[in-house]
């Protein structure tokens, strides 16, 4: 058999083989479960002859027979999630296992009247018209979610369970909301599709910090897609942390849209993961709104981390900053492409687009792919990209004060991920993500951690 | 405490020092003049161990070892300080961060345990007081967007703060105005003791006239051609390296 005969009987396997989703009675779901599919049905699998897919294979995602379950079988009870999560009564917490909610982990106590946050299944019910206007949003459903390519739609096919936010207008929450994103992988190979849905409408403001992390050792696949809307003159800022098992398979979809004079900042970190891609879509449906994505990857041996992000200046007088930090130590591979276009009517726009890379070895490699589409002719835009490696005139500068090599380089890498670091305003979140570049980097050569 | 005998050096198999002789005694200031491309900041280089030059022949012995075996870290551990000619910037590395682990290394080299964190900063605002350093420079990153005196200000900063047994200042005097040539000086001056040994490594007399030298060596085309007391500089100021170099260099 070849190649694209593998695939499409992996696909095949990955469509039929699920379980029947629960039957919520609702038609708006069901007409956008059968639409995704019918769209899955026309799509080719990805392969790198296509321009999205070009650096990254999915030869690895297609070793493995993976099978979707729509119910969590079992929890184990011994389930630990202290170290992933913050101080009881600091946030709102959730806590997904395998993409379904875990009321018995989660906290919400002392939510304010009108805010709603829970999971999606639940909220079908309870806020089933919100979710159906922003589904259906027409601006949003060309850009992405079901319309990008066979795994989005998939996601959709599937949409059943996940995260759902919903902030009233000019609530201001006192707590950031955190969500825990647990894989167990304790034995065959899953295939996880949560769907998320935020809402932050007007002039209202919160802060979510999403954590994907893993337990066990054996291999799964996480599909999942996340919609943002942040409305007229809100604020959200989002710390998205993905760092998952070295058997975990990650694909991400984040669809941003957000209103006139509204803030958005993402914080996004690939620290870990066999093989991991986040496509990040944001667009502007009025004028005046400002968005910051920044990132930083760290790839260590065998690892593949993909970043696609996606910007579009649509409205006038809105500015965007992305910048992009990745570490690539042993065999590691990353892909960085970042796409900005400015429509012709959008003047007055503001946007820069950074990627700086360090590579710590001669395998290492990345492929980084800025571009600039602009179409109007009053605009302030630019992009820089930069591979290097670490300077020895740096190092032997340490080490001519009594530091160690082994300690200069690391040094010298968390510096370089400081301009990252310092975007992350929780002491607390600053220092679990301090820790696990240093484990993910540094960990495997056994040097001591100060 | 140093004795450098024969030295031979190379960069890129391109001899620079060819046959160096010099003794320093603990308590000792030794200048280095000479002109440009003589072979200085390899001589610095070389003893702080560079990567990149090779020793060809000749011996140096710090302390009774054989310096040429140790590497680079566990010279500075030894006791070895070099005040760089250009500070390197070291981006997102803090500098509070830095100076600490490079102070923390350096006492566990001498058996001390780690110093803790509010002796150490009060150690480092009054080492930064007698270099005049903002203390808001210490909580950047090390040298980066420091100006010109700045950077030198941290390196003297740092030499304060490890007590080096011997320091080695490689033409720390290069593009300071007079203000800081005059607060590095002071810097240096106050770090003289019968303990320590420095090494000033200078293309200009002027240096000397506010850090006073024991003994001026004069180093040319890769040896020391002469050696003397500062007198020996006043009158290479006056009438130029051409007059002990025979014209060939200025």
């Amino acid at each position: 058999m070849n190649m694209s005969e593998t695939g499409r009987q992996w696909l095949h396997n990955l469509i039929t083989q699920g379980q029947i989703l629960p039957d919520q009675q609702l038609d708006w779901l069901d007409q956008n479960r059968q639409a995704a599919w019918q769209q899955m049905q026309s799509f080719e699998l990805p392969d790198r002859k296509q321009e999205a897919w070009r650096y990254t294979s999915i030869d690895r995602l297609i070793k493995y027979n993976f099978l979707h379950t729509s119910e969590l079988s079992e929890i184990l009870p011994g389930t630990e999630i202290g170290e992933w999560i913050l101080p009881d009564n600091s946030s709102y917490r959730l806590v997904f296992i395998n993409g379904h909610c875990v009321p018995r982990l989660c906290n919400i106590q002392g939510l304010p009247r009108n805010v709603a946050i829970g999971c999606l299944r639940a909220s079908m019910s309870t806020d089933g018209e919100v979710i159906r206007h922003y589904l259906s949003n027409p601006l949003f459903k060309q850009s992405s979610s079901t319309a990008r390519d066979l795994f989005a739609a998939l996601n959709t096919a599937y949409m059943d369970d996940g995260l759902f936010v919903h902030i009233p207008k000019n609530a201001a929450l006192d707590r950031p909301i955190e969500v825990l994103h647990l894989n167990l992988a304790m034995d065959n190979e899953l295939l996880i599709l949560p769907r998320h849905l935020v809402v932050i409408d007007e002039g209202a403001s919160a802060t979510l910090i999403e954590r994907y992390v893993s337990q066990g050792n054996h291999a799964y696949f996480s599909n999942n897609a996340c919609d943002i809307f942040v409305n007229g003159n809100a604020r959200l800022s989002h710390y998205r942390i993905q760092d998952e098992s070295a058997q975990s398979h990650h694909l991400g979809r984040v669809n941003i849209l957000q209103g006139a004079d509204s803030n958005y900042k993402g914080v996004y970190l690939a620290l870990g993961g066999s093989w991991s891609r986040c496509d990040i879509d944001a667009r502007f449906s009025g004028k005046g709104a400002h968005c910051d994505i920044i990132g930083l990857y760290t790839v260590n041996a065998k690892q593949l981390t993909d970043f696609h992000l996606n910007v579009l200046h649509n409205h006038a007088h809105c500015s965007s900053r992305e910048n992009f930090r990745g570490i690539i130590a042993g065999s590691g591979r990353a892909v960085f492409d970042g796409r900005i276009v400015v429509e012709k009517h959008a003047q007055k726009t503001d946007a820069q687009l950074t990627n700086k890379n360090l590579l710590l070895s001669l395998d290492a490699e990345v492929d980084t792919k800025p571009q600039l589409e602009i179409y109007a002719d009053d605009v302030k835009c630019s992009h820089g990209t930069t591979v290097g490696q670490i300077d020895p005139k740096q190092v032997f500068y340490i080490r001519s004060r009594g530091i160690d090599e082994a300690m200069a380089k690391k040094m010298l890498c968390l510096g370089f991920a400081g301009e990252i670091f310092d975007q992350l305003d929780l002491p607390e979140v600053r220092s679990f993500v301090e820790q696990r570049v240093q484990n993910n980097l540094f960990a495997p050569q056994g040097q001591d951690v100060h | 405490m140093l004795q450098i005998t024969d030295l031979h050096a190379a960069i890129d198999n391109k001899p620079i020092l060819l046959g160096l002789n010099l003794t320093v005694n603990a308590g000792e200031v030794h200048a280095i003049m000479g002109p440009n491309a003589s072979g200085k900041s390899t001589l610095s280089h070389v003893l702080a161990g560079k990567d990149g030059y090779e020793v060809t022949q000749g011996s140096i012995v710090y302390k009774g070892q054989n310096l040429l075996e140790l590497p680079t870290e566990e010279r500075a551990r030894q006791g070895i300080f070099l005040a760089m000619q250009y500070p390197v910037e070291l981006p997102g590395v803090n500098n509070m961060v830095f100076l600490r682990e490079s102070l923390n290394a350096i006492r566990r080299a001498r058996g001390e345990s780690d110093i803790d964190a509010v002796a150490f900063l009060r150690l480092v605002k009054e080492k930064a007081r007698l270099v005049h350093l903002d203390e808001k420079l210490l909580k950047r990153s090390v040298n980066t967007g420091f100006s010109g005196g700045e950077k030198k200000r941290n390196e003297i900063l740092q030499m304060a703060l490890l007590e080096p047994a011997l320091a080695i200042l490689d033409e720390t005097d290069s593009g300071l105005d007079i203000d800081a040539l005059r607060v590095v000086a002071e810097g240096v001056n106050a770090l003289r003791s019968p303990q320590r040994a420095m090494i000033v490594v200078t293309h200009y007399q002027r240096l000397l006239d506010y850090i006073e030298p024991d003994y001026v060596h004069v180093l040319a085309n890769g040896k020391i051609i002469r050696s003397g007391t500062k007198q020996l500089a006043r009158e290479l100021e006056e009438k130029g390296y051409g007059w002990i170099t025979g014209g060939a260099a200025a």
